[in-house]
């Protein structure tokens, strides 16, 4: 009997039929919430597209608050209590480098869909993927972008400073050095500011030909409102993903027109399904995709797919992440290893522009739908 | 010239929303003698009481004070009654820690009904200017919640001064057993000055609105320069607080102009600690002995 | 004297469960949660030191929490120093801040005491994210590989399971019960009591006011900052709001006041009332538990609510908990439960 009932749980495991155990570590709470709230959403609309491709998936949901030592707890259980085949999240990068170490410990998967912080895949974690591209990327395609369009010399940054800010900002600095432009302004400026009048008219006074920002979205139509206050007119503003690439920012025509932004994904770009993702996001959640939920969608995907596979077992599927290809909303997704990362998508960056009010990809070339407006226009 | 023209003059307007947040934090400490935790996030709650005002009934922010105001003054008696009233006998750290419940139900309240997104209201001013002249420019929005503002500290000055339950909310501040046996009813006063200080708050978030943002955790940074303001100003005293709320605007503005954004806080908490221990009783406040 | 004897052996019995407890539970789950169940007795029993016993109310602790963590992990990245080496120099570091605070926020008191020491906590947090070549700022430091622990170059440990952090928790939380115990019998302890009770008469009493919550503060920062190099070397990560953020001050001071303030066994009771009750509430056990009680059907509207919402409000739940806990148990629950037992003492006469 006993034997039988083996033989039994042998198959009903080796079956796509029987659930898969995925757990997600997610910030659904605390201060990264609104972020975390995307990220859920494209997770969810995951879970829906995977039930019609006939792949059960039973979700372990942990909010790690936007904290380390709770992101390991949540990961503890998940890898040790739950025995999950692979994990999706979490969300920030400081949470990212706290469970990575533990995934390659216990050997379970961990596809981490947003975090921007390039050491998390820089430490051969064999066990450890990244769907999105890191911090140093964003800086790059923006730079890059804009020497194709004029012969900008001087750069003025401002970033709030977290993580986030920071270390895409650092990767700037050290990318534009390359490029002989001078930094003449480098303003970090804690989040919630109310007033940026004074940092912006001291930036205006620097005369710079291209001013770089990092904020989330409420900070970058705040920066923007502010700069057309105090008459700042570079030859281009520049947003690090984030805030400058959501259609809330892209609503405020007055101030965010001809802004040029770097982002993951957009949902008129010609990868597989954006635009239907787009589509019915809208209609599921009431509010425009981004970025954060098209990498969650994809990487819970990806997971899935792979689980499914190698029938719930977690050296398996992380053989068969490490070896597939992948080609859906997120456009071509390997897990290479490459200039020190270990199993990091190669993602490319999109830089748009906002133009009558809406995302156009203007860089690199082959994905372009419209011209750049350059230099910026004279504010009105 | 005009980088510092720029930074004096919106120093100066952001202060004066800062300097309403102080003042209503002023009068519930002067009166109860506690340190309100959950001012930032009665704060929060104005500000999304006028989010939804502009939202679903379309009332202009400034407008919507009118509204906002009294609703606030009801939420803040009702706090007071509830919860402050029991611990007004406790130990120092139990009102601490009570007021952070308060907040954390407050602002985790609002996340679960108005979930965590980020919500900015656009007016057709929101970023409205007109010139000085020399480069320096002025925000229309800043400069119209800047004069509410005055006019506001003017009413609550004769209010407190001239009328008579004015004069009972000062007795009670300076001397509650006092107060008590000269037949002020001091429970009565409490509640007046918690739906005060609640409404100037909620005023404050409605003022900042047009040109600021809304979200459940926005109160947690307005509670740290409310103390800076008060206790800058002399706990207890409405017009240091203005004094206090218009100097951190402009100390704010100015080191980030000419040291560095990221430091501009590190300047106001240094400037703080400096007047605790120079002047622990605050540029206008009296002596606490 | 049976009462102690008593006492004693229910002490010695419990030590010797937790000391054997490794080799009997094996789920790494369960050993992080212990750990993190120590770290909470070691910040709260701490904090009551200056808190509970010379009644200085802090909420800038994270300062001192922040300094330890930082301290060791920035000797062990930048120059390879083994961690258990670098934390005395932690220790030094944060004798130095806290003199440093302690001669501002001493001359304050009251809630003029508290505003300043969050003010100086404030200062050490904005210092850490600016300071970017001393600390890395906003980015925080990441240190994952630890080296082994070796006497006379025998490796005793590789840090490569929870076991031994088990083990440094576990030490780390009676080395500050021990420190507690000690205070509350020495002289010191009657200081700390009399400064607490009537400042101005323990000056009257020739106690040397200054002194002693200078001592007191030396000694609670300490501790707090070796709980601090505890946490940065067992996550192998630390950045500014983690480790020297407001909400880790409060979240320090509320392990005592629920505990019980100014008692030996306070912090411990309000930490294994905390730690257990936010995972619960953060992994939602309570849904699951409810659903496997029968009590709620887990498709059911309720359910689907509660597993949508449950998780989304646990930090509601938690400010909930506090002010209950305040209202109703002012004295923490040591005190309450001290209460309980009075009154059934006087029913029994």
């Amino acid at each position: 009997m006993r034997k039988h009932l083996l033989a039994l749980g042998a198959t009903l495991a080796m079956s796509p039929l029987m659930a898969q155990k995925i757990g997600v570590i997610n910030s659904m709470s605390g201060p990264e919430a609104p972020i975390g709230e995307s990220i859920t959403n494209g997770i969810k609309l995951a879970e829906e597209d995977l039930a019609k491709k006939g792949i059960r998936v039973q979700l372990v949901w942990e909010d790690d608050t936007g904290k380390p030592q709770i992101s390991m707890s949540a990961m503890e259980k998940l890898a040790t209590r739950d025995n999950v085949v692979g994990v999706v999240g979490p969300y920030t990068s400081a949470c990212s480098n706290a469970v990575s170490k533990l995934a390659q410990k216990y050997r379970v998967p961990l596809l981490i869909p947003a975090a921007a912080k390039e050491e998390i895949t820089r430490q051969g974690f064999k066990y450890v993927f990244r769907m999105n591209a890191p911090a140093d990327r964003y800086a790059s395609s923006l730079i890059d972008a804009s020497l194709t369009l004029g012969k900008p010399k001087t750069i003025a940054f401002i970033y709030e400073n977290t993580d986030f800010g920071t270390s895409t900002s650092k990767t700037a600095k050290d990318y534009v050095a390359t490029k002989g432009i001078q930094v003449v302004a480098d303003e970090p400026y804690p989040k919630g500011s109310a007033d940026y009048r004074s940092t912006l008219a001291k930036i205006k006074s620097k005369n710079p030909d291209l001013v770089f920002m990092v904020s989330y979205v409420a900070d970058a139509i705040l920066l923007m409102r502010q700069s057309r206050e105090v008459g700042l007119q570079p030859q281009a503003f520049l947003g690090g993903g984030a805030g400058f690439t959501t259609a809330e920012f892209a609503r405020e025509h007055a101030i965010s027109e001809n802004v040029i932004s770097c982002t993951q994904w957009t949902d008129d770009v010609n990868w597989p399904g954006a635009r239907d993702f787009g589509k019915r996001y809208k209609a599921k959640f009431g509010k425009d995709a981004t970025y954060h939920a098209a990498c969650a969608y994809e990487s819970m995907m990806i997971m899935a797919e792979s689980a499914a596979k190698s029938g719930s077992d977690r050296d398996k599927t992380q053989a068969l992440l490490k070896a597939g290809k992948w080609n859906g909303i997120m456009g071509p997704v390997q897990f290479a290893d490459y200039d020190g990362f270990t199993n990091q998508n190669n993602h490319p960056m999109l830089v748009q522009q906002i133009q009558a009010g809406g995302y156009e990809t203007i860089f690199p070339k082959e994905f372009a739908t419209k011209k750049a407006v350059y230099p910026f226009p004279r504010w009105k | 010239m005009a980088v510092f023209l720029q930074s004096l003059i919106s120093g100066i307007l952001i202060g004066g929303v800062y300097a309403l947040i102080g003042i209503g934090l002023t009068l519930i400490f002067g009166v109860m003698r506690v340190i309100n935790f959950a001012h930032g996030d009665i704060l929060m709650v104005g500000m999304y009481l006028t989010y939804i005002l502009f939202t679903f009934a379309g009332i202009d922010p400034f407008v919507s004070v009118l509204i906002s105001f009294p609703l606030m003054f009801i939420f803040g008696g009702f706090l007071q009654k509830v919860f402050i009233n029991r611990v007004l006998n406790a130990v120092a750290q139990n009102q601490i820690l009570l007021t952070i419940g308060l907040g954390l139900i407050m602002s985790n309240t609002v996340m679960l009904i108005f979930t965590s997104d980020y919500k900015i209201i656009t007016t057709s001013y929101s970023s409205s200017t007109f010139q000085l002249g020399g480069g320096v420019s002025v925000s229309w929005p800043l400069l119209i919640s800047f004069l509410i503002t005055s006019a506001i500290t003017a009413v609550l000055y004769w209010f407190l001064l001239k009328t008579d339950t004015g004069q009972a909310i000062r007795a009670t501040a300076q001397d509650r057993e006092a107060a008590q046996l000269m037949g002020i009813n001091v429970k009565r006063m409490s509640i007046i000055a918690f739906g005060l200080g609640s409404a100037l708050a909620g005023t404050a978030g409605a003022l900042i609105s047009p040109t600021y943002y809304i979200f459940p955790q926005v109160g947690s940074t307005f509670t740290l320069k409310a103390f800076v303001i008060t206790v800058l100003g002399g706990m207890g005293s409405v017009v240091g607080a203005t004094l206090g709320g218009v100097l951190i605007g402009i100390t704010e503005s100015m080191s980030a102009a000419y040291i560095s954004s990221g430091w501009k806080d590190v300047v106001v908490f240094s400037l703080f600690l400096l007047v605790l221990l120079l002047k622990p009783s605050g540029l206008m406040g009296k002596s606490r002995t | 004297m049976t009462k102690t004897l008593l006492k004693a052996a229910a002490f010695l019995a419990i030590l010797g469960g937790l000391l054997a407890l490794p080799r009997f539970m094996d789920s790494p789950y369960a050993l992080h949660m212990m750990i993190l169940l120590f770290l909470s007795v070691s910040q709260g029993e701490s904090w009551n030191i200056l808190g509970g016993y010379a009644g200085q109310h802090s909420v800038g602790h994270a300062a001192y929490f922040g300094v330890g963590a930082y301290t060791t992990m920035m000797l062990m990245q930048a120059k390879g120093i083994a961690p258990w080496i670098g934390v005395w120099a932690g220790v030094a570091a944060v004798i130095v801040v806290a003199l440093v605070i302690g001669s501002i926020c001493f001359r304050l008191r009251g809630p003029y005491f508290v505003l300043a020491s969050i003010a100086v906590a404030e200062i050490m947090r904005l210092s850490a994210i600016n300071l970017t070549g001393l600390t890395n700022g906003a980015e925080g430091i990441l240190v994952t590989e630890l080296p082994a622990f070796r006497i006379g170059g025998r490796v005793i440990t590789d840090f490569m399971t929870k076991v031994p952090f088990y083990y440094l928790g576990l030490g780390l939380a009676l080395l500050t019960l021990a420190v507690t115990w000690g205070v509350e019998r020495s002289k010191l302890g009657y200081y700390f009591q009399a400064i607490r009770e009537d400042q101005d008469a323990a000056h009257s009493l020739g106690i040397h006011i200054s002194l002693y919550k200078n001592i007191g503060l030396v000694i609670s920062a300490v501790l707090t900052a070796l709980a601090g190099a505890f946490y940065g070397v067992y996550v192998g990560f630390v950045d500014p709001p983690t480790v020297l953020g407001l909400d880790l001050s409060v979240q320090i001071m509320l392990i005592a006041i629920i505990g019980g303030m100014g008692t030996l066994y306070g912090p411990v009771l309000g930490s294994l009332v905390l730690v257990p009750l936010s995972e619960a509430l953060r992994s939602n056990m309570i849904t699951d538990l409810l659903v496997k009680s029968g009590l709620v059907s887990a498709d059911s509207k309720v359910g689907l609510f509660l597993k949508e919402n449950l998780a989304h409000a646990h930090v509601l739940l938690y400010g909930i908990l506090v002010v209950l806990v305040i209202l109703f148990m002012p004295e923490g629950i040591m005190g309450f439960v001290k209460k309980l037992a009075s009154r059934r003492r006087k029913e029994a006469v």
